[in-house]
């Protein structure tokens, strides 16, 4: 035997990780370097999603920057301002993350066999959730954080403002925990997987409003908001009781601030002890729950048969003839209506897109009743383009991605159709509901239907809006894998679409208001259809590009 | 000729992974493609099937250059990947349904010809309108993919480790069936780690190893040229199996918890 032999009783035996400290490093390597990863080679896998990570970390930072105009203001106001955002930020990744981090199918088959206990299996999860989510808090809050030194030259309030941050992280990630785990025991394990993918659209939906709600307000309150001066309910919203936490210990340090603070220590401790400590072991449950069949038979009243009566019904017939666009249509209508991995992507990453415009909507429209036709209306048409850009964005990604080999197996020298029907399915269930629900709000607001005609220039570019996601043949839906979604390299096309909306809502204003709005729908009706051509022509050239 | 290679080569930057492979097979003959891992086996699968180009070389699938004829082909071969990967939040029947769109079959046309394949896979028309495929069992999903890959009747197929999940008696049916299509006059290429299969059911072997063709011809012709006797045997001499034997038993020997 030799001495380096490791059996050699010679040689002390190394000191053997906890299970929990292990599985924290599984979760962080499988999250950074994805769990779907086709290819050979190691090295690049890696880099690739923590570049795309640190590029995400840079648009976060750069955003930040908007604190800046809230130099000289009071703490509060600055504190409610960076916990809004960062509770929406960190709302929406863990409530988009949770599920694959916290509940994967393929993982009971792996771990749960193991001797792990659900508790520390939990525990290792969480601890990568909130890891991850500071990062990206750290990064929004930077430029806060000297802001809120800069103004009240106060040093104690970059290190309260990141404890405080670090407590809303807690809070998020225990709250999206905490939902889980209350459908499990309230509702059954049968109906886990509709349940998980409805409460995280709710956790999102709720992480985005308040996010939105509350930095306007603070611009509402003439531009100051102290702690106790504003309406009461605002004190009810998550991002209040952080930011009273700010307040109390590095601005005014009035009653109500210490008041939020206590309230948001002892909610966060009480949902924190709740999630993983007293229904820890449902936690388990869940997980195989997932592997159990039961929940995922289709009911007999089916989607299959609206959606065939749909894709067989004129109009739609008639735009689905070709067999391949049908049916990537139909593959795409099924995925948005009953996959839980796309579902979450999908309707948490629009909700945003329906907030912004309502708010303009709301800008312009006076309490006494009275409203500027201002750019609200069209906005509100223009970006609704960004509907299916995100939506065939997310759609591409899929955890069953190596099942989109079929297509480049299948005789078709390249992805147009796929693409097509794609285009078609999210245009129909997701952009013409949102328009329609956008119209009816808009009426009911301004109970003038002649207004109604300010949402044509959003109507005439939403096809060449749609287009853009498959140039270059890249909308082919389900067929790359979730670990690549990871990237903020959507941001590029989502500005683009805002310049144009703020232009083309600009124009479409002045236009109405100077009797010329006619003539720009001619020459937007023109340009809209040359380009639409355009792509089509470069889209139906596209060839399937080799898998290596 | 149904299928010929000509030299197909296939690097991935410095490593390559199918290294001048000729070989020509007929209409109606089951080819075994055999080799370790990583010799190169699903690399000339995906080749000769238009999922991924060829560095190097040439191959005709009936008579249709795959590189300049990359449609035809597709038409005319079938695959059933080993990954075996399926969209499973369809049902079964709207999965196979897509796949015959792709295909252009008719969806009645279409409906016609699953039915039949779930009759000879014992699969019920319930559960193939009812369960969505990510509730099916490993086996039934195989044979929803075996049945997409034959569903437009290809003159050419090839199954990449097809048994994988099947349980006894549907192995049985699938090796039957194979049988049944090459007397129909298909050609179907079967790469797969079961040996003793590949042994009974294929009218010739292929094996390759680091990309390139170690040998070629009919399972008890090389089994009794190299005195091996049975095709396991001749396999793990040809490709360091023996080595692997002997370190088993070392390790098994040596090896301390």
């Amino acid at each position: 035997m030799s001495a380096t032999d490791p059996t050699s009783p010679s040689v002390l035996p190394e000191p053997v990780p906890a299970p929990e400290k292990i599985l924290r490093r599984l979760f962080l390597t499988l999250f950074l370097r994805g769990r779907g990863a086709r290819g050979l080679n190691k090295q690049r896998v890696p880099k690739s999603i923590g570049e795309k990570l640190a590029l995400t970390l840079g648009i976060y930072l750069l955003f930040g920057c908007m604190a800046l105009f809230f130099l000289g203001q009071p703490v509060f106001a600055l504190a409610v301002y960076l916990h809004a955002m960062t509770f929406m930020f960190l709302g929406m990744f863990i409530a988009s993350s949770a599920g694959e981090i916290l509940f994967n199918k393929e993982e009971a088959d792996i771990l749960l066999h193991r001797p792990i206990s659900p508790k520390a299996m939990l525990w290792a999860k969480v601890r990568v959730l909130v890891e991850v989510s500071l990062w990206l808090a750290f990064a929004f809050n930077l430029a806060g954080l000297f802001v809120g030194f800069g103004s009240a030259g106060n040093w104690r309030f970059p290190i309260v403002h990141l404890a405080s941050t670090t407590l809303e992280a807690l809070f998020c990630t225990g709250c999206v925990v905490l939902t889980y785990q209350l459908c499990l025991r309230w509702f059954g394990r049968e109906r886990l997987e509709g349940l998980m993918t409805t409460a995280q659209v709710f956790v999102a939906v709720a992480a985005v409003m308040s996010g939105q709600i509350l930095p306007r307000l603070v611009f509402r309150v003439g531009h100051v908001l102290n702690v106790g001066e504003s309406s009461w309910w605002i004190n009810l919203l998550p991002p209040a009781w952080f930011a009273g936490l700010d307040d109390a210990f590095a601005g005014s340090a009035a009653l109500d601030s210490w008041l939020l603070a206590v309230l948001a220590v002892a909610v966060t401790a009480l949902i924190l002890w709740i999630a993983f400590d007293k229904l820890a072991h449902d936690y388990e449950t869940g997980l195989q729950a997932l592997n159990e069949t039961i929940s995922t038979r289709v009911k007999k009243q089916n989607h299959r048969r609206w959606l065939d009566r749909l894709v067989n019904v004129p109009p739609l017939s008639w735009w689905l003839r070709d067999p391949v666009a049908r049916a990537s249509f139909l593959l795409t209508a099924a995925y948005l209506i009953r996959d839980r991995d796309v579902k979450l992507r999908v309707y948490p990453g629009i909700v945003p897109i329906l907030i912004l415009p309502f708010i303009f909507l709301f800008q312009n429209h006076h309490p006494n009743g009275s409203h500027d036709i201002g750019f609200g209306v069209p906005f509100s048409g223009i970006y609704l383009g960004m509907v299916p850009l995100l939506g065939l964005g997310i759609l591409q990604y899929s955890q069953q991605w190596q099942a989109s080999d079929i297509f480049r197996v299948a005789p078709m020298s390249g992805p147009a159709q796929i693409c097509h029907g794609a285009r078609r399915a999210v245009l129909c269930l997701l952009a013409l509901p949102m328009l329609l629900l956008v119209v009816l709000i808009v009426w009911l607001l301004r109970g003038d239907l002649s207004q109604l005609i300010l949402f044509l220039p959003g109507i005439i570019a939403l096809p060449v809006f749609a287009l853009v996601p498959s140039i270059g043949g890249k909308g082919v839906p389900l067929s790359l894998p979730t670990d690549a979604a990871k990237a903020a390299g959507r941001g590029l096309n989502m500005i683009l679409v805002m310049i144009v909306a703020f232009a083309l809502a600009w124009l479409a204003s002045l236009s109405w208001s100077q009797g010329w709005f006619w003539w720009l729908m001619l020459g937007e009706t023109i340009v809209a259809i040359g380009l639409y051509a355009v792509m089509r022509v470069a889209l139906a050239n596209v060839r399937w590009p080799s898998i290596e | 000729m149904m299928i010929v290679l000509d030299q197909l080569t296939k690097r991935f930057g410095t490593q390559t992974a199918v290294d001048a492979l000729s070989f020509e097979i007929p209409a109606g003959q089951i080819v075994g493609f055999l080799g370790p891992n990583g010799a190169g086996k699903s690399t000339t699968l995906k080749m000769l099937t238009g999922m991924i180009e060829p560095s190097g070389g040439r191959a005709t699938v009936c008579g249709y250059d795959l590189q300049r004829e990359p449609i035809e082909v597709k038409r005319h071969v079938g695959f059933v990947p080993e990954s075996g990967a399926v969209f499973e939040s369809l049902t079964g029947l709207e999965y196979l349904e897509m796949v015959a769109a792709l295909y252009g079959i008719p969806q009645n046309a279409a409906r016609a010809r699953i039915k039949q394949f779930i009759a000879f896979f014992d699969l019920s028309f319930e559960t193939l309108t009812d369960k969505l495929l990510g509730a099916y069992s490993k086996g039934m999903r195989r044979k929803v993919v075996i049945t997409s890959a034959l569903l437009h009747n290809p003159p050419v197929v090839f199954f990449d480790e097809p048994l994988d999940g099947l349980d006894a008696n549907a192995a049985v049916g699938f090796k039957a069936l194979i049988q049944t299509l090459a007397r129909e006059g298909k050609t179907i290429v079967y790469s797969s780690h079961i040996l003793d299969v590949v042994e009974r059911v294929c009218h010739r072997v292929i094996i390759i190893d680091k990309g390139r063709l170690l040998l070629d011809g009919k399972p008890d012709e090389l089994v009794a040229a190299h005195s091996a006797g049975t095709l396991e045997k001749l396999f793990t001499q040809l490709t360091g199996g023996a080595e692997l034997e002997r370190r088993a038993e070392d390790f098994a020997r040596t090896f301390r918890p």
